[in-house]
This record gives structure tokens, sequence and C-alpha cells, in this order.
């Protein structure tokens, strides 16, 4: 029968994709909305998802959970190797304890992030109800404004360099040439997916 | 050119006690590879201080590679000592054993655990019959047959196990070489009956999903086994494994 170690693996790897990658996605593209205004951001974009049916249930099972799970099984995984890049200095192998190092920077920004925003929404009035503002004045602070624009990079990092290596865990791509053409899909989608995602922060200052 | 060849050997008198380094150097001279070097510091072990000491201890064999018993770092990274050509080499040549087998002595390491990893994923095909069974012999097609005979060049030397951040004593996983031998068993017409076997050897703790694509062990096999292919190619296969495990089939 089956090794729990391999299904935990399996779930850890689709996780990361779905919902967690797919949420990413949804995230950042919902974000990017900021550059058209307080009202539209906070109408169209915030209130939006917070009316959304079982919205608690979505962002407990869908969300917060997967999240949890892949973030400590991935420090399990972590703890688990031993980087040699002194001694063998290859760009996958540097990939790799970027993708681990990465890894734990997310859990850290998620932290803070969450906190900053979903949390503190729950019993501060004034930020439920202006999700933009809020954001604008935590961006306009460099304090912020740089742990977000690293953790994003971190985030997207994470998720694109995953994409490459979930297509050989489940054995998408097999040959060194479709691994090679996955990487460069991965590159051409990091650039994009940050873009969009810095676009959103740029947004809450842009917008009139 | 210099006329010397100069050595930094990592030194291990037991296989509990504590490491410790030595210099040699030896007359130059054109076309040494680091066995023959070797060859020439035992003839004469004296380092570069004066000292008269016993001479390294390392394995070799074949001086072709194709028996995979020389592997050693050479300026950190795992080959096969009798093709690294001296005059290719930035010096002092700095040799240790592959550190991620236990030392028996010197430049000598133990590399059973390679082997049993062998063992542990079934790396071998159940004979069909010691009497006539009155079939011709299984036909492979040339495409299948390309991949397998790249896969059979492994020579179990171990460089791939070295370069893995994932294998280690202390630690559980399987490794490239056996992995890549569980596909060229699976792809044998014999072979494929143990298949499930196999997979689920390698769907067990320390098995396939231990391995993260580091892509390490294809950089430094000397033999150019698509390790790193393979490994996609099982993930392939574990996972319709494990649809079958699940669903029946
Ligand atoms: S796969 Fe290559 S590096 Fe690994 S043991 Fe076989 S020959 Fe050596
Ligand atoms: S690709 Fe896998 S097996 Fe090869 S070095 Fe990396 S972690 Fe080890």
């Amino acid at each position: 029968m089956q090794n729990p170690h391999f299904l935990l693996r399996r779930v850890h790897s689709l996780v990361g994709l779905v919902p967690v990658g797919a949420f990413l996605l949804f995230h950042l593209w919902e974000n990017s909305k900021s550059r058209f205004g307080q009202e539209h951001y906070n109408t169209y974009v915030v209130e939006k998802i917070q009316n959304l049916n079982y919205v608690w249930f979505l962002e407990v099972f869908l969300i917060a959970l997967p999240i949890l799970f892949h973030g400590v099984y991935g420090m399990v995984v972590f703890w688990r190797g031993k980087q040699n890049v002194t001694h063998y200095g290859y760009f996958r192998n540097w990939m790799w304890l970027a993708q681990r190092i990465s890894g734990v920077g997310v859990l850290l920004f998620l932290l803070m992030h969450v906190i900053g925003t979903r949390i503190l929404a729950i019993w501060n009035e004034a930020v439920r109800q202006d999700m933009f503002s809020h954001m604008k004045n935590v961006l306009s602070e460099p304090y912020f404004l740089v742990p977000y624009l690293i953790g994003l990079v971190l985030t997207t990092f994470h998720f694109c360099n995953g994409l490459w290596s979930a297509s050989i865990v489940w054995g998408l791509a097999t040959t060194p040439r479709a691994q090679k053409i996955i990487q460069v899909a991965s590159g051409v989608a990091f650039v994009v997916i940050t873009a969009v995602g810095i676009h959103g922060m740029l947004g809450f200052f842009l917008a009139s | 050119m210099a006329d010397t060849i100069r050595f930094r050997i990592r030194r291990q008198d037991h296989p509990d006690s504590g490491p410790y380094w030595q210099e040699f150097a030896i007359p130059y001279r054109r076309e040494h590879n680091v066995v023959s070097a070797l060859l020439a510091i035992r003839e004469n072990p004296v380092t570069i201080d004066g000292e008269r000491v016993a001479p390294p201890v390392w394995d070799s064999n074949c001086m072709e590679e194709v028996c995979g018993s020389c592997s050693l770092r050479v300026n950190g990274r795992a080959r096969q000592a009798c093709s690294a050509l001296v005059d290719t080499l930035e010096q002092p040549i700095v040799l240790e054993p592959m550190l991620t087998f236990p030392v028996v002595r010197d430049l000598l390491v133990d590399r059973s655990a390679m082997f049993d990893n062998l063992r542990r994923v079934k790396a071998w095909i159940d004979i069909d019959g010691s009497w006539d069974i009155h079939t011709g012999a299984p036909r492979i097609s040339p495409q299948e047959w390309d991949l397998n005979y790249a896969l059979s060049r492994c020579m179990t030397c171990g460089c791939c196990m070295d370069a893995c951040p994932h294998f280690g004593l202390d630690r559980d996983f399987i490794g490239p070489a056996p992995l890549a031998q569980v596909l060229l068993m699976n792809s044998h017409p014999t072979g494929k009956y143990s298949r499930a076997d196999r997979l689920h050897a390698i769907m067990s703790d320390g098995g396939l999903t231990d391995c993260s694509s580091a892509q390490n062990c294809v950089r430094v096999c000397p033999k150019h086994v698509p390790l790193t292919a393979a490994i996609g190619k099982l993930g392939r296969q574990t996972t319709a494994q494990l649809l079958r495990d699940i669903f029946g089939g």
C-alpha cells in the first residue's frame, strides 16, 4: 500500500500549484486593480471578495491551511537536505538552495502581510472599510515598502521555480529539452507575474 | 611549464579518526593522470616538508573510466581519478575522498550504501526460467534501446551520489544511480513484471520524492547517464502507479 511520505510529497507539490499558486495569481490580478482608484478597489475588489459565499470556509480551507501545510512540510523537507553549492556551484543547485531560502522568506513575509491586512481588519473597522487607504499608508512607509517588494519577488520566484520542479515531479517534463523549455517559460512567467504584482503596489499611488 | 606537480591530499588513518592534510610534489611529466601521480607519490611518499609518511591509500582498477572504482573529489568535485588529467587541473591539486560515503582510509571510501540501495529497489531482473521457454529473444525498439543503453552505462562509481544534496548516510534517500537503474530494469521485457515492486520501493521512505531536482548528479556523471531524464520518467511512472494503487488497474 501507499507510503505516507510519497503521498505527502505529492500533496505538497499539488497544493503549491492549486489552490496556493492559483490563489497567488488571483490575488495579484485583483490587486492590480488598485490603479482604478479608492472607490473601485474598495467596492469591486475588497467588498466583492468579502461578500463571497462561504468566504470564511474558503479562506481557511483553500488558503490558510494549504499554505500552512505547504510551508510546514516544506520546512521538514528543507532540513533533510544538505546544501553543497560551495562544492557544486551549478545553476540548478543554486536554484535548489534559492527555492529553499525563498520559501522561508515567503513564510516570514506572509506572517507580516496577513497580520497587517486580513487579521488587522477583523477588529479594526477603519481598515475593513477602507483597505485602499490602509494599503496606501502602509506602502508609503519604507519599512513596509521594502519588505513588501522583497516578499513579492520571493513569492513569485518560489512559485515559478516551483512550476519547473513540479513539471519533473509529476513526470510532465522528462527530457532535458522539455525541462529547458519549461525553465524558460517559468522565467518568462516570473517576469510577467512580478510585473503585475509591482503594478498593483504602484497602483495605490498612481490612482487619482 | 612547472617542473613539479603539487598535491594537497586529505589523509585519515582510520574510519573513526580525524582528518589531516599533507602536501606532496612529484617531478613533472607529461600526461600524468591523478592515479598515475598517486602511484608516483607511493614510490617516494615524502611530503614537501621532507617527512617520509605512509603512502596515501586509494582505490582504482581499470584505468579507463569503466570500472568506477577510482572516484574521489578532485579539486572539490567527484570524478574518476584515472581520467582526471593533471595537465588540465589547477594546482595544487586537492584530493579528498567522496565524503558522503564513510571513509575507510585516506581516499578510500566504502560505497556499500549505494549497492544496498540497488538491492532496496530490486535493480535486477528475475530469470524467466532455467529451461527452454520456446520463445525468441524479446524485441526492443531502437528508441527504447537508445535510452536503455545510456542507462546501462552506469558503473556505480558513486560520483552522482556524492554530488547529490540529498544523499547521505544520515538520510534515507536512495540516490540518483539506483533510481536510474529502476527505469532501466522497468523497461526490460522480463524486468517489466516486477515493475510495481520497484515503483513501490521508490515510493516509500527515501524514495523518488526526496529528489528535489538540484540536478547535480547529471552534471558530474562521468558516463553521461541521463539521470534527470530518468528521474522525470520515474515521476511519470510513479504518478501512474499512484493512480493504479488508488483506482485499481
Ligand atoms: S550514474 Fe553516473 S555518476 Fe552515478 S554511479 Fe552511475 S556512472 Fe557513476
Ligand atoms: S536531481 Fe535529484 S538525485 Fe540528482 S542531485 Fe538533484 S536531488 Fe539528487
